[in-house]
């Protein structure tokens, strides 16, 4: 049996300590630290990290796991409930998980709420939650121990939440131990559940949100009603960077109009801290004041650099930055343009290449890709001066969401109550508290409670897009289809760069993660990053720089497969070096029946990669390609997370990223003209919808016999993206001999109405 | 002006100042029924379905005077306790993910039944858009009704 490192804290409870503090309100309370994953600070080496957990065992018998993650429909909340019943030794049903609200829990530091970016709640809570599942039952059990009078563990056993004692056959159930446990100093360390014994973890267990969620009960930000509640509706200048000239006058039957402005640490890009870059109508009804919204007019400032805001520009820049960018040095001001050595050396890297039989010299382009949340941003908050704010919010965020409102309202975090609500989509968008920093400007303004929505047009064209990048590769091949060498540079917008971090000597690791440590046998490499300069607002998209580099990386490589004339599962297969990357290559080849050719007129595609601890292989196959567009009928993939909680909810996630990284590879692009944004609504952004969906076949590599704490646990939730774009353009060449050096394959593909 | 509508069996009496109002804005905001969800306003992503005389209707782009003296049901109005047939499916295969599109969609699913569709006849009545990519579990979900 493993047991558990931490050290708990006894009572009495310090707020905001790190550790275990045992609280005595209603039954038997474990307070608790879970890993904080911020990206940002995760690049920086930031920690983050007060009780964030709760886990009560009432006297009644009910087990309350309060959490502040985000549910935005990854099941993660399930999960967790899952890893808990496992060690606490109780019936999944029993597990009823809450949203954490901060402020109001019974130990309210700052942040009660942890970050949900990164693929990271069930990953990175995995031995947490176990730890503090196997410290509660034991505590349980002692209570126990202490009322037969027989401290002898192993006179005891433990089975759905009841505790027996073997000698006297009584059996004690944790809600009637639950008053005792409470008094009782948690112990430091408990064993742990061995994998073997396992009765939920590694099992498709039903999610706890879904019944919600078929009968319109489920709340989601948008859904928010707050007696006495007026309605806000967000118009934005149109174009980036631009701000407002005058505030203008009430229309007809709205209450006012709030000129909004960007608050510090919100803004990216073209967003400068304090610039009104919107105004908000308040009105009696969605309805009427969206409409009062689009008939008002707004003059605005528009930045004279903005005429230059269009693709072709950043294009043609991030070409030039791929041939040639003055590159970082220490203390230096690495103005956006600089280059970043990420890993490996261009010169040994030039010298090899030089060398070589064969040579692949090729550009590839990605564009800015919008997030398109199904549920638009949106807030609702209620302020009173001086005295309270309660915000609604579908956030990612939490922590972010409370410090915000702290620094907006002057107000201490006692004061403050957020609220997440389920999200209809985050997909990284609704990481960013910008839509949450307006709700509750507009809030203060006028005194009453707010809600405030983003049309879908505002949602579309202000958002903080995937970076665009230019990639160019350069790869070598001898006589024989070996490597001699491999040099890729990802020309991008800085993800960490507009969210204020200062890049050191590697660059963005956001921008270049899935093109680096990767396990070919490359010879001598180069890995590089050039900071594009490039305003428009970027953001945490789905999978994030493994979306952009494992396109560049792996259709590179399938270039060179068919340069080298070899089969291209075949030729990656010869040049992989990790075992486990090789089972999952495998694994998605004899899926998708690669041995066997495809029926006339379909071709496949392969590709692997890597992204969140986790290596992914996906096959794609195609037919019926024509100018403006194909059939994607097969997709097979395979995934090693290392360990898999709950399957079922693995393979949705995975299907659910297929389709993201399908409807981005064939048609997703936003694109701009003058600073402004083309793509207003799902019409001009076109998505695959139910008879377009090929069939997707899951293979999950099987969990270890006995995990290894030591190992990391990979994320599920955007593993299914990066892979399919690669795929994709390598079975179009294969079909067709054109070789797709730029997404999206169809641009300007449009959708009709139902 | 002041208008009567049919929802989920009940007659409900709504005030608004502007006949246009879609019939999605005065469910959300005017009546609580939140179920109904706004995902485009442009007929494109069929969030705001709901069944007016046992048709599908997008309800963002429905004048609400044109739905005064019609059978509106909602999501909250298909079944007590997700009893609906489809409903039960959709617990069966774990359809929804973020689950926004869904009220749509199941209410596109019962109109399909209601207009006699079966197994996987329904899926090709209902094109609903879902970002979450949920297509592959709703094509085995319906299999079942
Ligand atoms: S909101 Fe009505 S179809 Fe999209
Ligand atoms: S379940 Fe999220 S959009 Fe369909």
């Amino acid at each position: 049996m493993s047991t558990s490192p931490i050290t708990p804290t006894p009572a009495p409870a310090t707020v905001g300590r790190r550790g275990f503090i045992s609280a005595v309100a209603g039954g038997f309370t474990l307070s608790f630290v879970v890993p904080e994953f911020s990206r940002i600070a995760e690049a920086e080496g930031a920690t983050l990290g007060q009780v964030n957990a709760w886990l009560n065992v009432a006297t009644d018998g009910t087990i309350t796991l309060t959490i502040g993650s985000s549910e935005m429909g990854q099941g993660s909340f399930s999960g967790l409930a899952q890893i808990l019943a496992e060690d606490l030794m109780v019936d999944y049903a029993r597990i009823k998980t809450v949203q954490g609200v901060p402020s109001v829990a019974p130990v309210a530091p700052v942040g009660n709420s942890i970050n949900t970016v990164g693929s990271s709640v069930t990953r990175t809570n995995f031995w947490k939650m176990r730890d503090a599942a196997a410290i509660a039952r034991e505590t349980l059990v002692q209570a126990a121990m202490n009322s037969k009078g027989d401290q002898t563990r192993s006179n005891y056993t433990v089975a759905a939440g009841i505790v027996t004692h073997a000698t006297t056959n009584t059996q004690l159930s944790y809600g009637s131990l639950a008053a005792a446990a409470a008094l009782l100093t948690p112990p430091t360390v408990a064993a742990l559940v061995p994998d073997s014994q396992f009765r939920l973890i590694g099992k498709t267990m039903p999610r706890q949100d879904i019944p919600a969620k078929v009968d319109g009960s489920a709340k989601y930000g948008l859904d928010v009603r707050v007696p006495g509640m007026v309605y806000a509706v967000i118009k934005h200048c149109p174009t980036f960077g631009g701000t407002m000239k005058t505030l203008p006058a009430t229309p007809s039957g709205m209450l006012t109009v709030v000129p909004t402005k960007v608050w510090a640490g919100t803004g990216r890009g073209t967003e400068v801290a304090d610039a009104v870059n919107a105004v908000a109508v308040v009105g009696p009804n969605t309805w009427d004041t969206w409409q009062a919204a689009r008939r008002m007019s707004v003059s605005w400032n528009i930045p004279a650099a903005a005429t230059n805001w269009n693709d072709a520009a950043f294009v043609a820049t991030g070409k030039d930055l791929a041939l040639a960018a003055p590159a970082y040095v220490a203390g230096g001001a690495n103005a956006p343009g600089t280059l970043y050595t990420v890993e490996g050396d261009a010169a040994s890297t030039n010298t090899a290449l030089a060398g070589a039989a064969k040579i692949i010299d090729a550009t590839y382009t990605l564009p800015y890709v919008a997030h398109a949340c199904m549920e638009v941003l949106n807030c609702t908050v209620s302020y009173v001066a001086g005295t309270s704010c309660e915000i609604w919010a579908p956030t990612q965020g939490g922590k972010a969401v409370l410090q915000l409102a702290m620094a907006i309202t002057g107000l201490t975090a006692d004061k403050i109550i957020v609220h997440t609500m389920y999200l209809g989509g985050g997909l990284g968008r609704k990481w960013e508290s910008d839509f949450v920093s307006q709700a509750i400007q507009v809030a203060m303004a006028v005194g009453k409670p707010v809600k405030l929505m983003w049309p879908r047009e505002e949602d579309f064209t202000r958002d903080q897009y995937r970076p665009m990048a230019v990639i160019r590769g350069r790869a070598g091949l001898d006589n024989a289809g070996n490597f001699v060498g491999f040099s890729y540079r990802n020309v991008s917008p800085s993800l960490l760069g507009q969210r204020g971090s200062v890049l050191g000597p590697k660059g963005d690791s956001q921008g270049i993660e899935g093109a680096n440590d990767l396990p070919y046998n490359f010879g001598p490499h180069v890995v590089e990053w050039v900071s594009h300069p490039s305003p428009i607002p970027v953001g945490f998209w789905r999978s994030v720089g493994a979306s952009l580099n494992t396109f560049g990386v792996e259709s590179l490589i399938d270039e060179l497969a068919f340069a080298a004339g070899q089969d291209p599962y075949m030729f990656r297969r010869a040049k992989l070096t990790l075992p486990r990357w090789i089972a999952v290559l495998d694994a998605a080849a004899d899926l998708a029946g690669w041995s066997t050719l495809p029926p006339a007129g379909h071709a496949r595609g392969i590709a692997i990669g890597t992204a969140f601890n986790s290596i992914v292989a996906q096959v794609v196959e195609i037919s019926n390609v024509t100018a403006t567009g194909l059939k994607v009928n097969k997709v097979s993939i395979a995934l090693d997370c290392y360990l898999s909680v709950n399957p079922g909810q693995v393979e949705a996630q995975l299907q659910g990223g297929i389709v993201h990284g399908l409807n981005a590879a064939l048609w997703g692009q936003q694109t701009f003209v003058k600073g402004a944004a083309q793509a207003k609504n799902f019409n001009r952004s076109r998505m695959i919808r139910q008879g377009e969906m090929p069939q997707v076949s899951v293979k999950i590599m099987p969990n270890p016999t006995a995990a290894d704490r030591s190992l990391s646990i990979g994320g599920v939730g955007e593993l299914g993206v990066p892979t399919f774009a690669p795929a994709l353009a390598n079975a179009y060449y294969k079909l067709t001999g054109q070789r797709k050096r730029s997404l999206p394959l169809f641009p300007g593909a449009t959708m009709s109405e139902l | 002006m002041t208008l009567q509508l049919n929802v989920n069996g009940i007659n409900q009496t709504v005030t608004v100042s502007d006949g246009n109002m879609p019939l999605l804005w005065v469910l959300r905001d005017l009546l609580g029924l939140t179920g109904t969800k706004y995902g485009c306003g442009i007929e494109v992503c069929g969030a705001c379905t709901v069944m007016v005389d046992g048709q599908p209707e997008r309800s963002c782009d429905m004048d609400v005077t044109s739905a005064v003296g019609k059978k509106i049901v909602t999501i909250e109005g298909l079944s007590a306790n997700q009893s609906h047939p489809a409903q039960k499916a959709w617990i069966a295969n774990q359809v929804p993910q973020c689950g926004f599109c869904q009220s749509g969609v199941l209410m596109s699913v019962a109109c399909a039944m209601k207009a006699g569709h079966r197994g996987s006849q329904i899926m090709s009545e209902v094109q609903n858009l879902c970002v979450c990519g949920t297509y592959q579990r709703m094509k085995e979900a319906v299999k079942a009704l």
